[in-house]
């Protein structure tokens, strides 16, 4: 496979060590620094280039017609959304991941063809809200180009699905419970699952039945 | 009309200038309060510093009710970012956007954008200058 990261700040540097382990992939690093390229060049070798990773003609140059994979991880989200979609767009680049740095941005990525997005604050929300008991819904993964992700939701006391069979709950369109984890290990419910309290649901949803699934689901939250 | 302008360079600046004559209503942002510099005394519009990339400064310049947005900030990438968030999330009816790269200008304006690239336009003139004069 061939990889095109392009960004070589901190993410970068870390993504181009762990490729270098995979010796079955082709990998290009592209820096827009001269003076930090020929830094990381001394480090990881030949397969950091300098130049402008949004630049359609750069870009051609360093092979992205016959990319499988770009990433796009500079701190600037405007650079990481254009070079998405230029690899996308004019070069048929088969999957793109771009870091957003600003959580706004990430529904606009989302709906502009980025396949995956990474988000830094993204993930350390995720972290804070697995130790908050209060904030009972996890998201886990973002589906590629939807509205849909994958979250983690606890079943609590007080929640209004606790004791109740799936089929007698009104979810909000396009809620799918796939997974519940109980006592007796993980199963892929049925109409009659009936959820208990302590209970994991793994479900897909739409971003914006995040807080309607929550209450549904994970119940009241702490002085709500 | 209602207008907000992205960027007060020298063309920024004298759009918005010669748009509050025209008696549009105009707002301007720039991340530098000194750019504001380049625009006429005659300019009635109102200056807002900040970047059009941040949703909190577009907000706050009414995106939600302008009628056109026009990107004119010196980073064509800011500019993209910025024209697609007016139109696909704040529904801004026209969008223009400056794009410098020639090809990713004829890029965005397949994807949607009403681009022009100024280098294309400055190598038509300066090719077309050489031959009338000749």
């Amino acid at each position: 496979m061939y990889i095109i990261v392009v960004g070589g700040g901190a993410v970068g540097h870390g993504l181009a060590l762990e490729l270098q382990q995979m010796p079955d992939h082709e990998v290009a690093i592209v820096e827009l620094s001269g003076s930090r390229a020929s830094s990381l060049r001394s480090e990881i070798g030949e397969m950091v280039v300098h130049g402008d990773g949004s630049e359609i003609a750069f870009l051609e140059g360093v092979g992205a017609g016959r990319a499988d994979l770009l990433i796009a991880v500079t701190a600037d989200d405007g650079a990481n959304l254009v070079t998405c979609q230029v690899a996308k767009h004019w070069f048929n680049v088969k999957r793109t991941i771009a870091r957003v740095n600003d959580p706004r941005n990430e529904a606009l990525f989302l709906r502009l063809g980025v396949d995956s997005i990474v988000s830094a604050a993204g993930a350390v929300m995720a972290q804070i809200e697995a130790t908050l008991p209060e904030h009972t819904i996890i998201p886990l993964m973002a589906l590629e180009g939807s509205r849909l992700h994958v979250v983690d939701i606890r079943v609590q006391e007080g929640s209004p699905a606790a004791g109740r069979a799936l089929r007698d709950l009104e979810f909000p369109p396009e809620v799918l419970v796939s997974v519940v984890i109980g006592k007796q290990g993980a199963n892929v419910p049925s109409g009659d699952t009936v959820l208990q309290v302590g209970d994991e649901v793994i479900a897909v949803i739409p971003r914006e039945s995040d807080a309607a699934v929550r209450k549904m689901i994970a119940g009241p939250t702490e002085g709500a | 009309m209602r207008i907000l302008i992205m960027g007060c360079g020298r063309v920024g600046a004298g759009l918005a200038t010669q748009l509050t004559d025209e008696g549009h209503e105009v707002t301007v942002l720039d991340t530098d309060a000194f750019a504001f510099r380049r625009l006429l005394p005659n300019f009635h519009g109102t200056r807002l510093v900040g970047s059009g990339t941040d949703d909190r400064i577009l907000q706050e310049a009414g995106i939600e009710q302008t009628d056109c947005f026009i990107a004119l900030a010196s980073g064509d990438n800011r500019n993209i970012l910025a024209s697609q968030k007016a139109k696909e999330i704040y529904g801004v009816k026209t969008v223009v956007t400056r794009v410098k790269d020639p090809l990713r200008a004829e890029l965005f304006s397949r994807l949607g954008l009403h681009t022009f690239s100024p280098t294309k336009v400055g190598v038509t003139l300066a090719h077309d200058a050489i031959f009338q004069g000749a």
